[in-house]
């Protein structure tokens, strides 16, 4: 993604963008990585705004295509509350962004960061008593965060297929059940 | 009123009324011992009923799951006759497809997800014993208590709260039905308190009279068969052939060995909670680090090199993303020749 797609984002972020960069950006040809561009923006903003993540699972290149079509009607349900959501945050500064993304530690560019509820996950840590993992450096630090939805086809491919065996040792192997025949489909289902 | 308050006086002047309160009131101190005593048993009776119950107990019903931003339904029939459990499964939302499993004779009709074979996931076995049938000393991880009764899809149940003793696992709240110990909902907790997943009954009918024709399979499609072995693998700790674990959380013993993929797969339990951790050949492809939430479930992923060799270390399950990083940090691949994969 060139620089002038991240100026379009950032400047959409800012509730700044014209409609043709924001068309251009919609038409580029890796959408998901323009998607995960937005979406660590956005949860930056979302961490600074509100302490804690909105679901970042949610592609909302498809409502600010319909906002652009047609108007702002559109979609109903739970994309057009999630949408309203964002719309609303793009008010949000971007300079006051970029300073946390640089606060927190994860610049633009950088790869599988993203954080959801950063700090529940470092409080979360291991009591020291406990720790006889040699591992004792990463200890304290939160764990970072892999967006699957960042994943290409086969690297998903195999996750799933590691959720889906993990399921199945707990439903049948596990004698959980009917919840792990739920996790079972749950996870083979087109989710996420 | 006036009555009332005039006459409290004059008896608290009968002789021996004193004495009476002060009996009332170490009654119900001595009760309200007795009663946390019998409470305390519950927990532990209800806890016993739980395995058994979710086999042997006959009923129909549709049931919700919830975790992450996901919510699905499913109906299911299930019933326990001359031994045999049989089982019909049939997911309410998305593509048509149903389960039908018959004893260890499991038969899959789920259509092609787009992505996802379920042929590659059916463990072809052996399955060491099941989670179910061992004796894990749960409350020695988790508080447990009985924590009131209420009433769900029509039942009467009762609430039992296990509260994680460390940061090592998730709590687990389950709702069992009075008269036969069926879980009919449970949640999963963080040590906040936040829910992470949600499994419930909708509707349920506990009843004996289930029919044949209710464990057909009637989705058109293919079908993928598997037989779950249910012997027991020679030695009763399950292989890692060529890697092993330096650490693991307190109470999580291995618990199933199940083989499908060409890796190494093995599943640990403290008696509620599993994860699963998977180390196999890397080969051409590149997995970031780092772990995904969806819902109490962990994915945490990692790239190890041994020798010039990558492998990915995964680790899957219903534990804090701490944990599984934790786990995931101790495995150590000492025989990469182990995995046969290898070169190829």
């Amino acid at each position: 993604m060139d620089d002038r797609l991240k100026e379009t984002l950032s400047a959409m972020m800012d509730d700044e963008a014209d409609e043709l960069s924001v068309r251009r950006l919609l038409s580029h040809a890796h959408q998901d990585e323009v998607r995960s561009q937005w979406q660590r923006w956005q949860q930056v903003r979302d961490l600074m705004h509100q302490g804690n993540l909105a679901d970042d699972r949610v592609d909302v290149s498809a409502g600010v295509r319909d906002a652009l079509d047609g108007g702002p009607q559109q979609a109903p349900g739970s994309v057009a509350s999630h949408r309203a959501g964002r719309e609303r945050s793009w008010h949000w500064p971007a300079v006051a962004m970029v300073t946390l993304a640089l606060v927190v530690g994860f610049g633009a560019g950088a790869g599988w960061d993203s954080v959801e509820d950063s700090t529940t996950i470092a409080n979360a840590g291991v009591p020291a008593d406990q720790s006889e993992s040699r591992n004792s450096a990463s200890e304290g630090e939160p764990v970072r965060e892999v967006a699957l939805q960042g994943l290409d086809d086969e690297q998903w491919e195999q996750v799933s297929r590691y959720l889906l065996e993990h399921a199945q040792h707990n439903s049948v192997g596990a004698g959980r059940g009917s919840v792990g025949y739920a996790r079972l489909v749950s996870a083979s289902g087109p989710g996420y | 009123m006036r009555k009332i308050v005039t006459r409290t006086p004059a008896r608290s002047l009968i002789p021996g009324r004193p004495m009476l309160a002060l009996l009332s009131v170490l009654a119900f101190f001595l009760a309200g011992q007795a009663f946390s005593d019998t409470a305390s048993k519950d927990a532990e009776y209800w806890l016993d009923r739980l395995g058994p119950a979710l086999n042997m107990t006959s009923y129909r019903g549709v049931f919700v799951y919830a975790r992450g931003n996901q919510v699905s339904s499913m109906q299911i029939a299930h019933r326990y006759q001359n031994g045999v459990v049989e089982e019909r499964l049939v997911p309410q939302d998305g593509a048509n497809g149903e389960i039908v499993r018959k004893g260890m004779r499991v038969i899959c009709v789920l259509p092609d997800h787009g992505r996802i074979q379920l042929d590659q996931v059916i463990p072809s076995g052996p399955f060491a014993e099941a989670f179910s049938s061992q004796l894990m000393p749960v409350s020695r991880w988790y508080k447990s208590e009985v924590a009131g009764d209420d009433r769900i899809a029509g039942y009467e149940v009762v609430k039992l709260a296990l509260n994680a003793k460390d940061e090592l696992r998730y709590s687990h709240q389950l709702w069992l039905e009075k008269s036969t110990g069926l879980l009919v909902k449970s949640n999963v907790s963080s040590s906040d308190g936040e829910v992470l997943e949600h499994f419930q009954f909708t509707s349920l009918e506990i009843t004996d009279s289930l029919s044949d024709s209710e464990f057909v399979i009637r989705t058109e499609g293919t079908e993928i068969e598997r037989e779950l072995a249910t012997k027991k693998t020679s030695s009763p700790a399950p292989r890692m052939d060529g890697w092993t674990l330096e650490w693991r959380p307190d109470g999580f013993i291995p618990a199933a060995a199940p083989r499908s993929g060409k890796g190494q797969a093995v599943a640990f339990s403290d008696g509620l909670a599993a994860f699963s951790v998977f180390v196999e050949p890397a080969r051409e492809m590149v997995m970031p680090t780092g772990a995904s939430r969806i819902g109490a479930t962990t994915v945490y992923m990692k790239q190890l090199e041994v020798d010039d060799v990558d492998f990915f270390v995964t680790v899957v399950g219903e534990i804090p993303p701490t944990t599984a990083r934790k786990v995931a940090e101790a495995v150590r691949v000492d025989d990469r020749l182990a995995f046969g994969a290898i070169g190829q």
